[in-house]
């Protein structure tokens, strides 16, 4: 019944197998996911954040369940680069699925520097630039609600960054989020990214402090989807339609329908993070079930979808 | 056992429940089983691993059931999974039965409650590392705080089947008699030493009770008791090992004092985790680096969740 549904997708030149894809720090450099599911069966997998040098992250407490939702603060806890490139790149570059190196950094010359030294590294489709975390002190989300920095980084990303796809990540929390998306846009970059969580915070009424050892935390999961389709579908319209870039959505994404709602929306791919934890492997599900949703629609290709949304 | 042993073949079961009983206020055991691939899987469950299991769709007990502290957070929707230890295993021909012995802390294990005989659940796992036994040792001391019962009673029955050597000696603390995860009734509980604890008695194993406010046996801390046995002990500490399981200031405590005997010691840490399989890095463990000032994170799902507490920064 799917034979005739081609749900593959033209990502900035780079043909996905289908639109669904793993979100960054929620499904680790891939191999910890093989014995829950054929990684190569997604659209791509986006790895962890990666920073130039090791970081240890924060201490814990680093998460906390909320309603619907949980609150992370893991500070980049990360290998470092030379690690990734020794002991990761060597697993990623037997994927057949397209794969995103999420690049974080507290200077722009350390993104750079990130991005330089995987530039020519034809296991990686792209980058997604992390100008959007909320837990760590520098970098990260100050440079991401600020549309001059947003410029700065991107371009000068984009010097180095040869033939790569360069995605940038969107935080949610700004006052316009289409002006930090048009700066990305007009830096360089050839996709957008968004959502990144939200800062948030949950306090322990017994001891009267927050929960989280770095008192605040990005908040994902099921709670923030609606917002997360609410901007989606206006960096659709007010930024990428126009400039024919695609953006890959996400924020709280668990089932086909969560997937297909941000299509509509607007999304060309979407990524799948907290339900990863939940369900490892839901991500193949879901592929599954947006092949059923097409065919049942009579939808022969999914292009038909991406920014569908009837508002008359 | 003597290797440190990891999980092979992890992924998603289903369990079938098979038992939910109540022991006590707040602690239950609940009793799944598998069959199938599952069987095979969990046939091989070490002591000190652990499950990620899914209540997020069972039900909340009936208003009146809910203890007063928990009517607030019962209404939370239950989003993650929640890791639980086993307290015992017994493999049969394709089928495997296991125990998961639980306290009602927070929305997930109060939905636990209501599981019954019927239902399934669904169970990521065997995950994490267990206890390991080093050579030589002849003497294994298990030390009980709390919830932490469930590892060392599923270690204990291992001891019993595969070592038939080792002495072994539990010691069970908890605030008052009313807080130990056990069965025995107060009266059954003797006031000094001697087999006391069903749990452990049926795999022959004396097992030592501490409470803090004195209701049963030694009154104070299971430390505290732990302590002034070995002060009686004849043993060398290079032929004792300690295994601890229970809260964490527990835990540097039972490191302290197996340090100052110079007793191995191996400890169960926990975390709030998100996923339990090395995905998210929330479940940091501060670790010393061998021969430097240095400490790393360790993930407690993936390298833990058993520790030598030498390590463990605390
Ligand atoms: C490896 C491992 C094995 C475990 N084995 C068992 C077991 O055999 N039996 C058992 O009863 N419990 C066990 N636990 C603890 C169990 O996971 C928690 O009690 C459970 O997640 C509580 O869920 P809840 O929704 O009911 O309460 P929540 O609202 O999630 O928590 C209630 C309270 O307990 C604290 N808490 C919850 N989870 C943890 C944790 N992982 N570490 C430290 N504090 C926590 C919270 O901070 C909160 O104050 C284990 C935990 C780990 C990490
Ligand atoms: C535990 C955890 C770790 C994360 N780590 C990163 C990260 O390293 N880099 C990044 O850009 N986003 C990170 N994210 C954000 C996710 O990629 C995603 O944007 C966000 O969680 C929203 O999607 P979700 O609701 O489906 O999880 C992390 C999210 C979680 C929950
Ligand atoms: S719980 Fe996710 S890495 Fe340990």
């Amino acid at each position: 019944m799917n034979k005739d549904v081609d749900i593959s997708v033209d990502f900035v030149g780079i043909r996905l197998s289908n639109p669904v894809l793993t979100a960054s720090g929620t499904s680790g450099y891939a191999d910890e996911l093989a014995d829950f599911m054929d990684v190569n069966s997604l659209g791509g997998f986006i790895t962890k954040s990666i920073t130039l040098k090791p970081r240890k992250g924060n201490a814990t407490p680093r998460i906390v369940e909320t309603d619907s939702g949980m609150l992370n603060a893991i500070g980049w806890a990360n290998i470092g680069l030379d690690a990734f490139v020794e002991e990761k790149l060597p697993v990623l570059e037997k994927l057949s699925c397209a794969v995103f190196v999420n690049i974080a950094g507290e200077t722009i010359d350390e993104y750079v520097a990130v991005a330089q030294r995987l530039a020519d590294e034809k296991a990686i489709a792209g980058f997604e630039l992390n100008v959007s975390c909320p837990n760590v002190e520098k970098g990260g989300i100050s440079f991401g609600t600020d549309p001059t920095q947003v410029t700065e980084i991107t371009s000068a990303v984009k010097k180095v960054s040869g033939e790569k796809i360069l995605m940038v990540k969107l935080a949610p929390a700004v006052t316009d989020i289409s002006v930090i998306a048009r700066a990305a846009v007009e830096a360089g970059a050839n996709a957008l990214s968004l959502i990144n969580t939200f800062t948030a915070m949950v306090v322990d009424i017994e001891t009267r402090r927050p929960v989280l050892a770095n008192k605040t935390g990005g908040l994902s999961g099921p709670a923030i989807k609606p917002i997360a389709v609410y901007l989606v579908n206006k960096v659709y319209n007010e930024v990428a339609k126009g400039s024919g870039i695609p953006v890959l959505g996400m924020g709280g994404i668990r089932t086909a329908s969560d997937a297909i709602e941000f299509i509509i929306a607007g999304a060309s791919a979407v990524a799948v993070g907290t339900a990863n934890f939940i369900e490892p492997g839901c991500a193949i599900k879901i592929i599954e079930g947006i092949k059923k949703y097409c065919a049942r629609k009579e939808i022969a290709n999914i292009k038909e979808l991406v920014g569908s949304l009837e508002v008359s | 056992m003597s290797e440190k042993c990891s999980a092979a073949n992890k992924g998603i079961f289903c369990a079938a429940v098979r038992a939910n009983k109540q022991l006590g206020q707040r602690f239950y055991r609940l009793g799944l089983e598998f069959s199938g691939a599952g069987a095979e899987v969990f046939a091989n469950f070490k002591p000190g691993q652990f499950v990620e299991l899914d209540v997020s769709g069972t039900a909340l007990p009936p208003a009146e059931a809910i203890p007063e502290d928990l009517v607030d957070v019962s209404g939370r929707k239950v989003l993650l999974r929640r890791p639980f230890s086993f307290c015992d295993v017994t493999a049969k021909k394709n089928k495997t039965f296991v125990e998961i012995l639980y306290c009602v802390v927070g929305p997930a294990t109060l939905r636990m409650t209501t599981l019954a005989a019927g239902d399934s659940v669904s169970i990521i796992g065997p995950l994490g590392n267990g206890f390991w036994v080093p050579e030589s040792k002849k003497r294994a001391l298990l030390v009980v705080g709390g919830m932490g019962a469930g590892p060392l009673e599923h270690l204990a029955k291992v001891f019993t089947a595969d070592y038939p050597d080792m002495e072994v000696i539990a010691f069970a603390g908890a605030k008052t008699v009313k807080e130990l995860p056990f069965e025995a009734r107060l009266d059954e509980i003797s006031q000094q030493l001697g087999f006391s604890l069903g749990e452990f008695a049926k795999y022959g194993i004396e097992s030592l009770v501490a409470t803090d406010d004195g209701s049963a046996g030694f009154a104070g801390l299971v430390t505290d008791c732990l302590s002034e046995w070995l002060g009686k002990s004849d043993l060398a500490g290079e032929n004792m090992i300690i295994y601890g399981c229970g809260p964490e200031q527990m835990l540097a405590q039972v490191a302290e004092i197996a340090k100052d005997k110079k007793i191995d010691c191996q400890v169960s840490m926990e975390r709030m985790m998100a996923c339990g399989i090395g995905v998210c890095q929330s479940c940091a463990v501060e670790c010393r680096v061998a021969g430097s000032n240095e400490t790393v994170y360790k993930l407690c799902c993936e390298d833990g969740p058993v520790f030598e507490s030498r390590e463990v920064v605390f």
